[in-house]
């Protein structure tokens, strides 16, 4: 009589690794390499720096002595300039970060919707943000210069008198601010507008039916969805403008009169032109708390309002 | 309350003419359904009714008023969309009250009115919730009081209830039917499900390519459709159409079509009735069976059967009663059986 087919059965033998287990080397076989890059590039440094933060380390005779909190009372009660260059970093903020995403948002509202030539006006928008930043100041630097700059004429021509807009120490900081603001804004118009164009455009045809107008319409309804995305500007774009560093190299070198001295700048100043690797290190660590505190702080301020 | 008047209108996007000269006349109170398959215009249709697309050509006309260039929000129209459009931020109240705040109304006023919408769709607990913490229906519920609350003259509806679940779809259904009893209100209502076109409707409008190719009461349309299209757009499942010479009928002059309601025809033995075929297929369905029958001729005809109907393969004669079978001409018109 002839056997009947079989199915082969499975061996039954437990495997060595649970499956739990496997997955879990799996997962940690794809995290490793990003896991090794983070710990590497960012987590190392950082607990090096907080390290050198406690010494007294010239660059120059590679000497290192541990000296404790000694550089960070040192920059908040002893050093002067200290609060200069927080002031600067402040001023450069508050200027930069509204000045930025005002313009983004406007420009993202006329450029969200298609119309012939949008790609044009977008591109035109958004080419400053991928040029690079020693070609972008220097022609600026050009453009800005005193009575021969071309902005200078352009101002003579409507009869206004412009100021030596690199070399007085209020104007420096207004010319730093704006043209860092034209090169940086396209990046936060397309944000802006990829926010815009996820909005429902029946919400916008609701509001109108039922009597709103245009302002209302972006005032109870598209404002208030942009929410997110005005975050995560508002985010990025404070973090970037107190790390701000070529702008000012290129085009002021931290002057006239230490007008433009930001936080980033000093600690350059400090670590590679000074060697004062271990106050350096610990500007470089209250900038850290001072941009971890105000994105905290964004980030209640948008949790409270939600 | 407000009588429509559409006279040729018409709508072009670029060179393409998606509503090509439509006329119609909507009474006051009356509850008005556009069918038509995707792309007929009904959409775009009832979005020139609301002023949310200009009108190319043609008149519109609100109680008599030409209504072409005036703004949406001063037509006296409501409009329930698709997506519901609630806005995501805003709580049921404020949803319901925002069209109220932006015409200036003072806030005891809006909140009073809110309360009067809210109660009459039962959605007092839910007036501080937002749009994501409610469900398919009472998102429906919220749109429709948002639109009521403006005391509207005509209620436009969107496909308002494409969205939902069947069975939630068939109690809203009857929720909207109640509420234009209620409310009395002009409705007109977009749709390409023809169940709730026959169910809603005190008339319907069939759309095709930006055509009107019937306007009727749902009985009109269903008996007596003027052309094929309607005639297998309407009813469900949808009539079968076959060439005369199928039929063992007397055909009137210039009829090249028969058309025979699924549910008109009975099964009975071969040669009995007006075609035989062969039992392809049955589906069950409870209430009745959907019987496919590969007709002599090589057409399909379908049968709804009380109960089961004959196993697959069984010889079968489909009857029908003369009173009931349609005839079509050659361009797709109806022919009159006299």
């Amino acid at each position: 009589m002839p056997r009947p087919a079989t199915v082969p059965m499975a061996n039954d033998d437990p495997p060595w690794l649970s499956l739990k287990m496997r997955e879990a080397m799996e997962a940690w076989l794809f995290l490793g390499p990003t896991l090794a890059g983070f710990l590497i590039f960012f987590a190392g440094p950082l607990v090096a720096v907080v390290g050198y933060s406690m010494t007294e380390w010239n660059l120059l005779s590679q000497q290192s002595t541990f000296v404790g909190l000694k550089n960070y009372s040192h920059a908040l009660t002893e050093n002067p300039d200290f609060w200069l260059v927080v002031r600067n970093s402040a001023i450069f903020a508050l200027g930069l970060v509204p000045a930025n995403m005002a313009l983004a948002l406007a420009l993202a509202i006329a450029l969200s919707r298609p119309f012939r030539g949008v790609v044009v006006f977008r591109t035109v928008f958004f080419a400053p943000v991928v040029t690079s930043a020693a070609a972008w100041a220097i022609v600026w630097k050009f453009l800005l210069q005193g009575e021969a700059g071309f902005v200078n004429q352009m101002l003579a021509y409507v009869g206004i008198a412009g100021p030596n807009w690199l070399r007085e120490p209020n104007w420096a900081m207004v010319a730093v601010i704006a043209t860092r603001v034209i090169k940086m804004v396209g990046l936060n118009m397309i944000l802006y507008i990829a926010a815009l164009q996820a909005i429902p455009r029946d919400y916008e045809a609701a509001a109108r039916l039922e009597g709103a107008s245009s302002w209302q319409i972006f005032t109870g309804i598209t404002w208030p969805l942009l929410g997110p995305t005005t975050l995560v500007i508002m985010v990025i774009t404070t973090i970037g403008s107190f790390k701000v560093f070529d702008h000012i190299y290129l085009m002021t070198g931290g002057g006239p009169e230490n007008g433009t001295l930001v936080l980033a700048f000093a600690i350059y100043e400090q670590g590679f032109k000074f060697f004062n690797v271990g106050y350096a290190s610990a500007l470089a660590m209250i900038m850290f708390v001072i941009v971890m505190g105000l994105t905290l702080v964004q980030l209640a301020v948008r949790r409270r309002d939600t | 309350m407000a009588s429509l008047t559409l006279r040729g209108i018409t709508k072009r996007f670029g060179r393409t003419e998606v509503i090509r000269g439509v006329d119609l006349d909507v009474k006051d109170g009356e509850f008005v359904v556009f069918v038509g398959p995707s792309g007929c215009g009904k959409s775009t249709l009832l979005r020139m009714i609301a002023g949310l697309e200009d009108i190319s050509g043609g008149e519109l006309r609100l109680d008599g008023r030409l209504m072409n260039e005036v703004q949406p929000a001063k037509r006296g129209v409501a409009m329930v969309f698709q997506s519901y459009a609630l806005y995501p931020h805003l709580t049921v109240r404020d949803n319901m009250a925002f069209g109220l705040k932006v015409r200036g109304v003072s806030l005891p006023d809006r909140l009073k009115q809110v309360e009067a919408a809210a109660d009459t769709l039962k959605l007092g607990a839910l007036l501080d919730r937002y749009p994501r913490e409610l469900s398919g229906g009472q998102r429906q519920r919220v749109a429709i009081g948002r639109a009521i609350v403006g005391e509207p003259q005509v209620f436009l509806f969107d496909e308002p209830l494409s969205n939902l679940d069947a069975e939630l779809r068939v109690h809203m259904r009857s929720e909207i039917a109640a509420l234009h009893k209620r409310l009395g209100t002009t409705m007109i209502y977009v749709t390409h499900d023809q169940i709730e076109a026959m169910t809603l409707a005190d008339r319907i409008v069939v759309l095709r390519d930006g055509l009107v190719e019937q306007v009727g009461t749902p009985r009109e349309l269903y008996e007596n459709p003027f052309n094929l299209f309607v005639a297998q757009f309407i009813g469900s499942p949808k009539m079968n159409i076959l060439p005369v010479a199928a039929v063992r009928l007397p055909a009137p002059a210039g009829a090249v079509k028969v058309g025979l309601r699924p549910e008109d025809l009975r099964i009975v033995a071969p040669g009995a009735g007006v075609v035989d075929g062969t039992v392809v297929h049955a589906e069950y369905t409870g209430a009745a069976s959907l019987v496919h029958v590969g007709l002599d001729g090589g057409e399909t005809c379908l049968v709804v059967c009380q109960g089961d109907g004959p196993g697959d393969g069984a010889r079968v004669g489909l009857g029908c009663e003369v009173g009931r079978v349609r005839w079509f001409g050659d361009s797709g018109q109806a022919v009159s059986q006299s």
